[in-house]
């Protein structure tokens, strides 16, 4: 029984694998992004865009996966998508947080300040901060702390079109949500390839901690299991 | 420019920091599997 | 007997929880007073000198900041009495459905931050020399809306934290980053109505629709989610 979850985690290193790979991967996307052309107004600092998008993208992303998982434990009572709801809640912080560093330091070298009130900007920051509450929801929200925090991933998800939505309402310094289609011809590649990248990496933090949890889990319960047996038989 | 070199830097630095932090997560729950186990045997 | 209706048992929650406030006053009074403070707190934070000048901009901001700072005080109460007197498990065990409660509640705290909404805003508009004549039936349509958007969230916040340690401390953190585009839209709105120099109303209608849609889905994700929030563990 035990063996079954220590070789379950050994599989994980089979993954950091998988990790390095996506890493190489990056490489190979500096070196395109390197090439690509300097944009007419920003020149080198626009490069920033080729990070700070797709990060924006997953803080997205693990919102509504964070969502999704939270559904099915709510109204299905499943353990599994409770923790993914926990995995991606983390991983959107993490990734949020690199918005959140990105962000001001393109705007700080492109407009001069640190940050803008621009929609865009903010609803991101809205996002982390829904995810960072739902953290906190969980670990003291007492005993319904998992539940709420569900709820709270469900209503974090209702807000993120809505939002959105507002983009179009200011004027804003952020480019509007029109730039990925005006992209020049060559910038889209490294674009795109960067963001399936990053996309790829996501997926196997995710997979990797899904893993853990599911270890950790596995393990409560036997622990449990030992305890109950030991207090059988004195 | 630096401020290029300051962000990507930094979301690798995350990143790493987060695959550290699980590891070190892995490296506990491996400590309790064995905790476990000792607790196991005796009684085998 | 015929089966009460899914309103008429949502009413009737609501009305027992009114009827219950109706005769202490003790949520209206602690929450009027909140929001009366939170005001003054902001007066003499910002304003200096004889000439009280403050933008619409930040009298709409004040109004919401009250709003929701004092209403964050009524969310923690509104299943207080249910909490100390156990009667929560028997409301739970009634055939009433958990979305008629849901509803109930909503209704029932909605009606009494109204209330004190109502007395507020004339209190911020003497403080501040602010403009509410013009558009006095569109803004009470705002605070309304922005109300029912904040509560909707907020009802099942505070029901899932019943019996957390930290209930106080937590219910504004968890609460606050969901409800801000509430508050964003009803502050945009509130400011172009009260700004006699705004070219036209276009904004102010824009966000008003805007607070409509985030109602809708509040509300509706709020009914759905009320029961398995509330009757797990």
């Amino acid at each position: 029984m035990s063996s079954r979850m220590s070789s379950s985690l050994k599989s994980s290193t089979a993954f950091v694998v998988g990790l390095l790979l996506t890493m190489h991967g990056f490489f190979v996307v500096t070196f395109l992004v390197a090439n690509a052309p300097l944009e007419k107004t920003m020149g080198i600092v626009q490069k920033i865009f080729y990070f700070h998008v797709p990060c924006a993208w997953l803080l997205m992303l693990s919102t509504f996966v964070c969502a999704g998982g939270s559904l099915a434990y709510l109204f299905r009572g499943s353990e599994r998508g409770d923790r993914l709801a926990l995995c991606s809640a983390e991983l959107g912080v993490l990734f949020g947080l690199c918005v959140m560093v990105t962000g001001p330091l393109w705007a700080r070298a492109a407009w001069g300040v640190f940050w803008t009130w621009d929609v865009r900007l903010t609803s991101s920051l809205l996002l982390w901060l829904m995810l960072i509450a739902y953290g906190l929801a969980r670990r003291y929200g007492g005993e319904g702390g998992r539940r709420l925090a569900a709820a709270m991933a469900l209503f974090a998800a209702a807000d993120v079109p809505l939002v959105y939505l507002s983009v179009n309402v200011w004027r804003t310094l952020h480019p509007t949500t029109k730039v990925v289609s005006s992209l020049a011809p060559g910038m889209r590649l490294p674009f795109f390839l960067s963001l399936a990248i990053f996309s790829a990496l996501w997926g196997v933090l995710l997979t990797l901690r899904m893993r853990v949890e599911r270890a950790h889990a596995r393990l409560v319960e036997l622990t449990i299991a030992v305890e109950d047996a030991e207090g059988r038989s004195p | 420019m630096t401020y290029v070199a300051l962000a990507y830097g930094f979301i690798w630095g995350a990143v790493f920091t987060y695959i550290a932090l699980i590891g070190r997560r892995v490296a506990r729950i491996d400590a309790e599997i064995e905790d476990l186990r000792q607790r196991v045997k005796p009684s085998a | 007997m015929a089966r009460p209706n899914w309103a008429s048992q949502a009413a009737r929650v609501a009305w027992k929880d009114l009827h219950i406030e109706g005769r202490s006053r003790e949520v209206l009074y602690t929450m009027g007073f909140m929001a009366a403070l939170v005001v003054l707190v902001f007066s003499f934070a910002f304003i200096s000198g004889q000439e009280v000048t403050v933008g619409p901009d930040a009298v709409a901001g004040i109004l919401w900041v009250a709003v929701l700072f004092s209403g964050t005080v009524a969310l923690s109460r509104i299943f207080d009495r249910e909490r100390e007197s156990e009667a929560i498990r028997s409301l739970l065990l009634s055939p009433v459905p958990r979305s008629a409660i849901y509803a109930g509640k909503l209704a029932a705290t909605a009606v009494i931050m109204f209330l004190v909404e109502l007395l507020l805003t004339p209190l911020l508009a003497a403080l501040f020399s602010a403009a509410i004549g013009p558009h006095a039936l569109w803004l009470g349509l705002l605070l309304f809306l922005g109300t029912v958007g904040f509560c909707s969230v907020g009802v099942i916040f505070s029901a899932a934290l019943l019996r957390a340690r930290s209930r106080d401390a937590l219910l504004g953190a968890l609460l606050f980053p969901i409800v801000i585009p509430v508050l964003l839209a009803a502050s945009r709105a509130t400011a172009t109505l009260l700004d006699p120099a705004a070219p036209d109303l276009d904004p102010a209608m824009f966000w008003t629709r805007f607070l409509v849609a985030l109602d809708v889905v509040f509300v509706v994700v709020g009914l759905w989610s009320f029961e398995p929030v509330v009757m797990g563990e």
